[in-house]
């Protein structure tokens, strides 16, 4: 009855997708407690969500960091109530567009690009897309990008700040044995 | 040193990367920046353009609107939204508008008010309200 034989192989997968939800889970949450946080104007988020999709990226690959992200924005909004209102549609946009470049870069570079240059990257394409997006389907007046330097100056800001936090979870997962040989750089090189 | 710790964390890519953002954020205000000063402020509610007034008087006026009255202000040559009846008050927080192009929405009541014209030429300021 006791099935000590499992395949590995096997074994490594369903590990991986149990922590893949489970980080798909802390996004969703971070997502929903992030939106009661006051903000000074619209638009202006701390992305904490991206934390994990970074997590995922740089222990899954892409693909798994799309996963996060597309499902994080999908739940977390039906939490919020705002699924397919224009701010939904803002939150995508700015989403796919994080997603693109964070996989883009990280196909690109390689290690040579650790999780704050991801994560900043990330941030800079989500408020991009965000105001593009804004400004092509639902404000389609000039005056909207006067607020795109603030936006791009307070994404730099966030996305420091959610790559530290990336990388220093990063280091903590790495040292555990479930995640042994997962990512780029073995356990205690964070940053080369 | 907290800060001496996060710059360990950075590859030698990633401070590029900050750095090449951090002159395009710089680049993005100097643009901006020169957006030339504003004539007029204009005040569209669903589409209709409801208030206008030329920037160099300072005036009050209040509006209406589906959640109640929305004052605009106009004082020293800059627009904002000095009072708004809207549950978040986020038209207030977007502060003060003077260049050509800068907007203000209150999205609850509809309304959005935005700066027109050029503050060089004063003779076109009334050519302005018939567009």
């Amino acid at each position: 009855m006791t099935s000590s034989a499992v395949d590995p192989a096997e074994l490594e997968r369903i590990r991986r997708r149990i922590f893949l939800a489970l980080f798909i889970a802390l996004a969703v949450a971070l997502h929903t407690l992030e939106a009661l946080l006051p903000s000074p104007a619209p638009w202006f988020r701390l992305g904490f969500a991206n934390i994990l999709t970074l997590t995922a990226l740089f222990l899954y690959g892409g693909r798994a960091a799309w996963s996060v992200t597309l499902a994080r924005i999908a739940v977390g909004s039906l939490f919020l109530g705002t699924l397919f209102s224009p701010g939904f549609l803002l939150s995508l946009s700015g989403g796919v567009a994080a997603v693109a470049l964070m996989t883009g870069a990280r196909a690109l570079a390689g290690p040579r690009l650790g999780p704050v240059g991801v994560s900043v990257l990330g941030a800079a394409g989500h408020a991009a897309g965000q105001v593009l997006i804004a400004w092509l389907l639902l404000i389609r007046h000039d005056g909207i990008w006067t607020l795109f330097p603030f936006l791009l100056l307070f994404s730099l800001g966030t996305g420091i700040a959610n790559g530290v936090a990336a990388d220093l979870l990063l280091e903590l997962l790495r040292a555990h044995p479930a995640f042994a040989g997962q990512g780029a750089p073995p356990p205690g090189e964070g940053a080369a | 040193m907290a800060l001496k710790a996060i710059w360990r964390r950075l590859t030698p890519l990633d401070r590029l990367v900050v750095l090449i953002l951090l002159l395009g954020v710089g680049a993005a205000f100097v643009l901006v920046g020169q957006r030339p000063r504003g004539a007029q402020v204009v005040v569209e509610q669903g589409g209709r353009v409801v208030f206008t007034a030329p920037l160099r008087d300072d005036r009050t006026v209040g509006l209406p609107g589906p959640h109640g009255e929305t004052v605009v202000a106009i004082r020293h040559g800059r627009a904002c939204i000095a009072a708004a009846s809207c549950p978040n008050k986020v038209c207030m927080g977007m502060g003060e508008v003077s260049r050509r192009g800068e907007l203000i929405a209150c999205v609850p009541n509809a309304l959005v008010l935005h700066i027109e014209g050029d503050a060089g030429d004063e003779a076109k300021d009334y050519d302005l309200l018939s567009r």
